[in-house]
C-alpha cells in the first residue's frame, strides 16, 4: 500500500484550509490570485498556458485585481514584468521550454539589478523536433541564471511553493527573482485533492499585504534612481558576489519561511525531502513528480528487507550541496536520474552537482550511477523506479559502478520497421500544368494573371496528403490548397509551430508530399530567408546542377496569426531585406494550437481563453492587429488577403505571388480561416462564417502591388454588404455582442471596422496613398 | 467511509476512458473523479492524454480511485484498467482499446450491437461487456453523448453516489443553460439504468493477452534516421480518419454532379477523387469519382458548397463508408 509512512508525524497547522480537487496550473493561478499580485505579463506556451487562463477567467468574474498583459512573445513578457517589477509592485509570470530559452537573456538581468518576482516555469522540453511534453531541460538552463529555484512535486506543492517563493524572493537577505519548477502534465494536468487557505487575507498576512518597505523603486520622484547603469570591470565582479552572497542565504531563508508555512498549514518542505534514508544502503535521486513515484518503489524494496531510500531537494538554486553530502554519508550507491542531459558531460547536471557535493565533503566511498531518463516525457513508471534501483544494488553487490554513464528507457527499433518511402515524389509535369499564365504589363508595370475554371486544378496534386490530423472542418487545409492551386512547379515549405506544423508532423507521420522545414514561430521568416540565399548561392556556384531543376523552387512560409505576433520583427526584417519568397498568414484569429489563447489578430470582443467573457470583462479589450497593412509599409512588391469563400481571387492572388517571389521579391498574404472549435461554430458552416466576414468589410478581399492598393472584391458595388453583426451571430465566441449590455463594444468594433475600410476605399481610389 | 470493489498493489481502483476528442471523455473523467473525491470521500487523481492531436482524435482519460490515507504518488498512465468506458465503437478498428485489462475488469462501450457481437470485434478474451447505446439516448434526450456514458460508469462504480452527480450536473448548468439540467439528467439516468452487461469466462488453460506499455515506439534509435527527419513523407496516406465522424458523413450521388470543384475547394482533408476524362466533345476534362472516405472527418463542409444536389449529408450507416469509398490514386512507392 502506498501509505506515506511519515503520515501520523504531520501536524494540521493553525490556518482554516479547505480542499480542493484541481491541477498543478489551477493551483499556481490559485495561489496567484489570492496573492493579488499587481501585475501579470505572459505568452501562452504548453504547458504553462492554463495559468494565464485561469487567471483571465477568475478576472472575468471579479475575482482578483491582477493586469494580465499578453505580451508579444516571452522575450516581451520577461520585459513586461522587468519592467513592473522595477515600478515596485509585485509581478508573476508563467512559462514552459522555448519560451524560458526565449526569455532567457533577460533572466541574469533581473536578477542581476535585484528586482524579485515569481516565475512559474512548467517545466516541458527543450528541441528540435518538437516535443511539448515534460523534461527538465529548460530548467537546467535556469541553474545558471541567478534565480533561486524551488521545486514541486505534485500541484499541492505548487501551491504551497507558490506562496512560500514570494516571501522567498522579497526577503530583504535575497532580493532576487525566484523560479517555482513544477512538471508539465504530470503535475500541471494532472488533478488531486489539494488544501488550500480559506481565506485570501490569510495569504497576504503570510506573505505580507505589501512588498516590503526599503527598497527603491523607479516610481519615487524624491529619490530618482538609475536601474542597469554600464558597469564593466572592476565594478561587475563585486555587484555579482554580492549576488553570489544572496543565493546562498537563500537556503536558510528558504528554511526559516518553509517552517513557518508549516507552522500555519501542516504542510513542510524540507530542504531535503529524504524518504527512508536514515539507515539507507542504496538510493535514487530524483527531481519532482518522479521522485514521489520512487517513495513507491522504496517500500516495496523495504518489504523484501532492501535497505532502500530516495532523495530528492525541494530547492535546487541554492544547491544544498552539503545537507546532500551528509545525506549520503553511509549509502553504499546512489542512482542520480537526470530528467535532461548536459550533452557531452557525462551526466547531466544533477549527478555532476551530487559527485561535486560528495567529493567537497569529503565522501569517497558512495558509488554514484548516472542515468539520463524520462525525456520529453517518457512516462516514468514505478518498473522505471525499480531499474533506477537495480542499477544502485548492483553496484553495491559488485563493488563497481559498470556503467557509470547511460540512458535509462531507449528503444534500438526493429529494422524491419525501419522507415521506406511510401509515395514516390510528385512529377514536375504534373505541377507545371500550364493552365495558368502571368504576363507582366510593361505599360502598368503590374502582372497579368489568367486562370482557368477550378475544376481544371483538380487535376494538381495538392501539395499537403490527406491523413492529417486537424479537427473536422479546419479551415486551414483548405485555404491553404487553394493558395497552392496558383503555383506552378515545385515549392519548399516552411511551416511555423502552430496547428498545421503540428497536425501535418505528427512522428513517423508526414503529410508533406514536398519538402518542408519546420522552426518555431519567432523565427520562421529568418530561416526561410536563409534557406532561399542558399539555393540562389549553391546554384550560382553550380552546385545544384546534379539535381536537374527544371525552374527554380518557390519558397513558402506558412504561418498563423500567433507567429507574425512574436515573429513579426523577423518578418519585417525578411521583407526589409526584399528575400525572394512568400510568406502567407493564415488567420484564425487566436492562438488556437495552445488552447485558442488571444492574438493581436483576435478581434476586440471575441471570447478568448484568455479574453474570457464575464461580468467584468467582455472579451478582447483591444483591436485587431492590420498586419497586411503593417506588412505593405515595408514596401515590399506585393501584398494580399484573400479567403476561401473567394476561390478564384485566391487562385489569381497566389498565381501573382508567385511571380512576385520568383522575379522580384518578398510576397505577403493574409488568409481568414475558420477554427470551428475554437469559434465555437459548426464545422460545416466554415466557408460561410469567412464570407460573412468579408461581407462585412472587417476583412476586405485587396492587393498592394508595387505600392498600388486595389480592391479586389467590393461588397458594397455587389450589393452584398452585411451589418457586423450577421456575421458575429455565426460564432459561439462573438454572440455576446449583439447582446444589449456589449453594445457599447460592438458598436467601438463597427467603428474600427468602418474607419480602416474607408481607409482602404481612399487608397483604393488613389495610387499615392 | 465507501469501499473500493478491488484494488490494485498500490491501493488504486483504476478507469480509463478510451474516447475521441469531441465526444467528452476528458470532462467526463473529471466529473466521474470529482464524485469521488469530493463527494464519496475518496482520494483520486485523474488526466488526460495530451498530444498534438486535435479534435477527432484518439484521446484517453484516466482515472485513479484509493481510500483516503492513501498517498498517490503515480503519475503514469492507467495501464491495467479495473473499468474502461469505450466512447465509440469504432476505436478499436485502430486503437486496442482493451489493453491491459484484467479477466475480471468490465469494458463499457457506448454500441447498438450485443455484448457477443462486441466481444469478437473488440477480440476479447474474458471480462465483462457492458453495453449502452450511449449515442442513440443523446439524440433522443438532445443532449451529450458523455453525459449517457457518465450514467453507464456510474452503475460500473457502485461506491460513487449517483445523487451527488446529480447535484453536479444541477449546479454547473443552471445558471447558465437552465433548458438543459432536464435532458442531462434524463440522459444520465437513462445511461444509468440502460446498461446491459455480460460475463464472459477465460477458456481453461487460456492467459489474457500481456499489455505493451503506451510508451512504447515503433522507430528506435538503430532506424530512426538522424535529427528527426522524416525521410518518407506523404506516409500520413496511410492513417485511416474515419473515426473522426461523429455520426454523420456526406454522400455522392454522382448524375447530379456538375464538376464544379466547389467541394474540392472547402475539403479540408481532400478526399475528393477526380480523373480525367473526354468531356461529350472529345476534349480531357476532370471529373468527380467520389469520396474516399478512409480521410473523411464528417465536417459536411462540402454539403454548404456544393450548388447541386449530387452531395447530401446523412446519418453514418456501418458499413456504407466502406462499400462506397472511392480509394485515391496515389502514386505509391510501396
Amino acid at each position: 500500500m502506498s501509505i506515506d509512512i511519515r503520515k501520523e508525524t504531520v501536524k494540521q497547522g493553525t490556518v482554516e484550509q479547505r480542499i480542493v480537487y484541481e491541477s498543478g496550473n489551477e493551483m499556481a493561478a490559485y495561489a496567484a490570485h489570492q496573492i493579488n499580485y499587481h501585475i501579470m505579463g505572459y505568452f501562452p506556451i504548453s504547458p504553462s498556458t492554463e495559468v494565464a487562463q485561469f487567471l483571465d477567467l477568475m478576472k472575468a468574474n471579479g475575482q482578483h485585481d491582477i493586469v494580465l498583459i499578453p505580451a508579444d512573445g516571452e522575450h516581451g513578457s520577461a520585459g513586461v514584468c522587468y519592467g513592473a517589477s522595477a515600478a515596485g509592485g509585485r509581478v508573476f509570470n508563467a512559462t514552459s521550454a522555448n519560451g524560458y530559452l526565449y526569455m532567457l537573456e533577460q533572466m541574469p538581468v533581473q536578477s542581476g539589478t535585484r528586482f524579485p518576482m515569481v516565475l512559474n516555469l512548467v517545466c516541458r522540453s527543450v528541441s528540435g523536433p518538437l516535443d511539448i511534453h515534460g523534461d527538465h531541460s529548460d530548467l537546467y538552463f535556469a541553474l545558471n541564471t541567478g534565480w533561486p529555484i524551488v521545486l514541486c512535486r505534485d500541484p499541492q506543492a505548487v501551491y504551497d511553493m507558490n506562496i512560500i517563493a514570494l516571501k522567498l524572493a522579497e526577503d530583504p537577505e535575497v532580493r532576487l527573482p525566484v523560479i517555482v519548477a513544477s512538471d508539465g502534465y504530470f503535475t500541471s494536468h494532472q488533478k488531486r485533492r489539494v488544501m488550500t487557505f480559506t481565506h485570501r487575507e490569510d495569504v497576504q498576512k503570510f506573505v505580507g499585504e505589501h512588498p516590503p518597505e526599503g527598497f527603491q523603486h523607479v516610481l519615487d520622484r524624491e529619490n530618482p534612481i538609475t536601474v542597469g547603469p554600464y558597469m564593466n570591470e572592476p565594478d561587475y565582479i563585486n555587484n555579482c558576489y554580492q549576488q553570489s552572497m544572496a543565493m546562498y542565504r537563500a537556503e536558510d531563508v528558504f528554511d526559516r519561511i518553509q517552517q513557518e508555512y508549516a507552522e500555519l498549514t501542516g504542510r513542510e518542505y524540507p530542504i531535503l525531502e529524504l524518504y527512508r534514508m536514515d539507515d539507507a544502503e542504496v538510493a535514487v535521486f530524483l527531481l519532482n513528480s518522479s521522485a514521489e513515484i520512487i517513495k513507491d518503489v522504496v517500500d516495496q524494496l523495504r518489504a523484501q528487507g532492501i535497505k532502500a531510500g530516495a532523495i530528492s531537494p525541494n530547492i535546487i538554486r541554492p544547491f544544498p550541496a552539503k545537507r546532500i553530502a551528509d545525506a549520503l554519508k553511509n549509502v553504499k550507491a546512489l542512482t542520480v536520474g537526470d530528467r535532461a542531459d548536459s550533452y557531452g558531460g557525462h551526466g547531466g547536471n544533477m549527478v555532476m552537482e551530487v559527485r561535486a557535493a560528495l567529493q567537497q565533503y569529503g565522501n569517497s566511498t558512495t558509488m554514484v550511477i548516472s542515468r539520463i531518463y524520462g525525456l520529453g516525457g517518457k512516462d516514468f513508471y514505478a518498473e522505471d523506479g525499480l531499474k533506477m534501483f537495480e542499477f544502485a544494488i548492483d553496484a553495491m553487490n559488485k563493488g563497481i559502478v559498470e556503467k557509470p554513464f547511460d540512458y535509462h528507457g531507449v528503444t534500438a527499433g526493429d529494422p524491419s520497421k525501419a522507415p521506406k518511402r511510401v509515395l514516390e515524389p510528385m512529377k514536375y509535369e504534373d505541377l507545371k500544368t500550364g493552365l495558368i499564365t502571368v504576363t507582366p504589363d510593361e505599360v502598368t508595370g503590374k502582372v497579368n494573371v489568367r486562370i482557368p475554371p477550378l475544376r481544371s486544378l483538380t487535376k494538381k496534386p495538392k501539395r499537403i496528403a490527406p491523413g492529417h490530423g486537424a479537427c473536422p472542418g479546419c479551415g486551414i487545409f483548405s485555404g491553404l490548397e487553394l493558395f497552392f492551386k496558383g503555383i506552378e512547379g515545385d515549392i519548399v515549405a516552411l511551416f511555423h509551430t502552430g496547428c498545421a506544423m503540428v497536425v501535418t508532423t505528427g512522428y513517423p507521420y508526414s503529410a508533406h508530399k514536398a519538402t518542408y522545414i519546420h522552426n518555431l514561430f519567432q523565427n520562421g521568416a529568418a530561416t526561410l530567408s536563409g534557406v532561399v540565399e542558399m539555393f540562389h548561392e549553391r546554384k550560382r556556384r553550380g552546385e545544384l546542377d546534379q539535381y536537374g531543376l527544371k525552374d527554380d523552387f518557390t519558397f513558402v512560409m506558412i504561418t498563423g496569426d500567433g507567429g507574425m505576433d512574436i515573429g513579426m520583427g523577423p518578418a519585417i526584417g525578411a521583407a526589409l531585406r526584399n528575400h525572394k519568397m512568400i510568406i502567407l498568414e493564415y488567420d484564425n484569429e487566436g492562438y488556437m494550437n495552445t488552447g485558442a489563447q488571444l492574438s493581436y489578430s483576435t478581434p476586440m470582443g471575441h471570447r478568448t481563453s484568455t479574453s474570457n467573457v464575464g461580468k467584468f470583462q467582455g472579451g478582447k479589450v483591444f483591436h485587431h492587429k492590420d498586419t497586411a497593412q503593417i506588412m505593405a509599409a515595408t514596401n515590399i512588391p506585393y501584398v494580399f488577403t484573400g479567403s476561401e469563400a473567394n476561390p478564384q481571387d485566391l487562385v489569381r492572388k497566389g498565381a501573382k505571388a508567385q511571380w512576385y517571389a520568383q522575379n522580384v521579391g518578398m510576397v505577403y498574404g493574409k488568409i481568414l480561416i475558420t477554427c470551428p472549435l475554437n469559434w465555437l461554430s459548426e464545422d460545416k458552416d466554415g466557408s460561410d462564417i469567412i464570407d460573412q466576414a468579408v461581407n462585412s468589410c472587417f476583412f476586405p478581399l485587396y492587393e498592394v502591388e508595387r505600392g498600388v492598393t486595389t480592391i479586389t472584391y467590393n461588397p458594397e458595388e455587389k450589393g452584398k454588404r452585411v451589418p457586423v453583426g450577421d456575421w458575429l451571430k455565426m460564432m459561439g465566441k462573438t454572440k455576446h455582442l449583439n447582446k444589449p449590455e456589449y453594445a457599447e463594444t460592438l458598436r467601438e468594433f463597427e467603428g474600427e471596422i468602418e474607419r480602416r475600410w474607408n481607409m482602404l476605399k481612399a487608397k483604393h481610389e488613389n495610387p499615392y496613398l | 467511509m465507501v469501499m473500493l470493489p478491488k484494488v490494485n498493489e498500490l491501493g488504486f481502483f483504476e478507469i480509463r476512458l478510451e474516447s475521441i476528442g469531441g465526444l467528452g471523455a476528458n470532462l467526463a473523467g473529471k466529473m466521474l473523479a470529482e464524485a469521488g473525491v469530493m463527494g464519496a470521500g475518496l482520494n483520486g487523481v485523474s488526466f488526460s492524454s495530451y498530444g498534438s492531436e486535435k479534435k477527432g482524435s484518439a484521446v484517453k482519460a484516466h482515472i485513479r480511485f484509493c481510500d483516503i490515507d492513501t498517498r498517490i504518488r503515480d503519475t503514469s498512465p492507467v495501464e491495467r484498467p479495473h473499468v474502461i468506458g469505450v466512447f465509440h465503437e469504432n476505436l478499436s478498428k485502430t486503437i486496442n482499446v482493451i489493453s491491459g485489462m484484467h479477466e475480471d475488469s468490465i469494458v463499457l462501450v457506448n454500441s447498438r450491437k450485443t455484448p457477443e457481437q462486441l466481444k469478437s470485434q473488440l477480440k476479447l478474451k474474458a471480462g465483462i461487456i457492458a453495453v449502452v447505446d450511449a449515442t442513440g439516448i443523446a439524440l433522443q434526450e438532445n443532449n451529450r453523448v458523455n453525459m449517457a456514458m457518465i450514467g453507464g460508469l456510474f452503475r460500473l462504480c457502485d461506491f460513487l453516489d449517483a445523487e451527488f452527480m446529480k447535484g453536479v450536473i444541477r449546479k454547473s448548468l443552471e445558471k447558465k443553460y437552465p433548458a438543459a439540467v432536464q435532458p442531462a439528467l434524463d440522459t444520465f439516468q437513462r445511461g444509468y439504468d440502460e446498461v446491459k452487461f455480460q460475463t464472459f469466462l477465460l477458456d481453461e488453460g487460456d492467459a489474457m493477452p500481456s499489455f505493451v506499455r503506451m510508451d512504447t515506439p515503433v522507430l528506435g534509435y538503430e532506424t530512426q534516421p538522424l535529427g528527426g527527419l522524416i525521410t518518407n513523407p506523404g506516409n500520413s496516406i496511410l492513417k485511416d480518419l474515419s473515426i473522426s465522424r461523429a455520426g454523420k458523413m456526406p454522400h455522392f450521388a454522382d448524375d447530379k454532379c456538375i464538376h464544379c470543384a466547389a467541394c474540392d475547394n472547402v475539403c479540408p482533408d481532400f478526399c475528393f477523387v477526380w480523373e480525367e476524362q473526354p468531356d461529350k466533345k472529345g476534349r480531357p476534362q476532370m471529373f468527380l469519382q467520389g469520396i474516399d472516405y478512409q480521410y473523411c472527418k464528417g465536417c459536411l463542409k462540402c454539403v454548404q458548397a456544393c450548388p447541386t444536389e449530387a452531395l447530401s449529408s446523412e446519418l453514418e450507416e456501418d458499413g456504407y463508408a466502406d462499400e462506397h469509398r472511392v480509394a485515391h490514386k496515389f502514386h505509391l512507392a510501396i
